[in-house]
């Protein structure tokens, strides 16, 4: 009797086709990815039932931590150098090539505008290190954060005031801020929160 | 597992002459590739933040430089006051339209759940509508205290929205009787 043959079949498989199915995830992540940028302070926001979503450009962050301390930011690079040349014209504070460019990638800060330049000349890894003291808000700063609002506005109009604040941050601190934007004539802005349903 | 890119039939031209050019396969293994898109992937869906936060929109009242024509003052008994405290509550009460040394306020304290606070809105709602024809003419005050946590003023902003309460506002707690309450309940006012 014949042997009967098994034909051997071969264990490569097609890859082609996952191949591209893997390359077109890929190609969807990458595009729609927009990475979160390191926080200077870990905020943990509160829910609420609001549905209008953040915008996506033109916008001035202000954080607020739970010990109160205020960090601001900009979204748009353009804008943040056009500001620090406004504040090198009002504090009179001096920066080189090196540090301009230290704080065009800046994306959130709280300090005394003042000690900026100091801070600026550190390199960034180092710069993550250091435990920002958050910005001058009493007088004594010389409403330092009423420039700030003031001088971003007048060099972008179109910025939208956007609000962060951790759950357990002190209304008091809340309020500083409100009063400081509404000094500068700023009643409109966002509060930031995540999604919730009513029912919770 | 995958198979080896064994050069087929040993060396090409080598082999046989009559086969000038030898067919080579144009098979590749892309097991390597499919290795490599995957763990991309991976990273990216990882570093991706997928729910957006949302925002809420708040507007103030322009501070009042220029002193505009004083309107009338509400009718108490048109409003609700919420004070929030810093124990994660809210007190809530009915300012008289007038007050002395013995005037009783009869107030509470619930929390900010939607049977808490929502509850007593609702109830101020209907109380309103039943005094006055239209539930949209009760005035919610919101009173935070500096102690109180900033969740506090989203969750109550949060419940205007969801009970559609059409006037309310932000005020600092400066009225006579406000400081009565905040020393009932043993809350710091400034």
């Amino acid at each position: 009797m014949p042997k009967v043959k098994i034909p051997r079949k071969s264990t490569a498989i097609d890859m082609t086709a996952m191949c591209d199915v893997a390359f077109l995830l890929l190609t969807f992540f990458i595009l729609t990815t927009k990475f979160r940028a390191a926080e200077v302070v870990q905020i943990d926001i509160p829910s609420s039932t609001a549905q209008i979503p953040i915008p996506d450009k033109d916008i001035m962050m202000f954080n607020i931590a739970p010990d109160g301390r205020m960090f601001f930011g900009l979204d748009d690079q353009n804008t943040r150098l056009k500001l620090l040349d406004r504040l090198i014209e009002k504090y009179g504070i001096q920066l080189d090539a090196k540090q301009r460019d230290a704080f065009r990638t800046l994306e959130l800060w709280g300090m005394d505008i003042r000690t900026l330049p100091q801070f600026l000349s550190k390199e960034s890894n180092e710069r993550a290190q250091i435990l920002q003291p958050g910005l001058k808000i009493d007088t004594t700063g010389g409403a330092q954060i009423e420039d700030l609002i003031l001088f971003s506005r007048q060099e972008n109009n179109n910025l939208r005031i956007a609000i962060k604040c951790d759950k357990t941050t002190e209304y008091k601190a809340f309020d500083k801020l409100i009063e400081a934007l509404q000094n500068r004539k700023v009643n409109k802005f966002n509060l930031i929160t995540s999604a919730r349903t009513a029912k919770e | 597992m995958a198979e080896m890119n064994v050069p087929a039939g040993g060396g090409g031209k080598k082999g046989h002459k009559k086969a000038r050019s030898k067919k080579m396969s144009t098979r590749v293994d892309l097991t390597a590739m499919v290795d490599l898109g995957f763990l991309l992937i991976t990273f990216f869906m990882l570093a991706t933040t997928f729910n957006k936060p949302k925002t809420m929109e708040v507007n103030k009242p322009a501070k009042e430089d220029d002193k505009k024509e004083e309107e009338p003052p509400i009718k108490m008994s048109k409003t609700l006051s919420l004070m929030l405290t810093s124990r994660d509550n809210v007190v809530y009460f009915v300012s008289p339209d007038d007050i002395d040394a013995n005037t009783q306020i009869a107030m509470d304290s619930v929390d900010y759940s939607s049977s808490g606070l929502r509850k007593v809105i609702q109830r101020r709602q209907s109380e309103v509508k039943a005094q006055w024809g239209n539930q949209d003419d009760l005035f919610i005050m919101i009173k935070p205290l500096p102690k109180s946590k900033y969740k506090n003023i989203v969750d109550v902003l949060d419940e205007m929205n969801i009970n559609s309460v059409k006037r309310y506002a932000i005020l600092p707690p400066n009225d006579p009787i406000d400081s009565v309450i905040a020393l009932k309940i043993g809350e710091v006012r400034k």
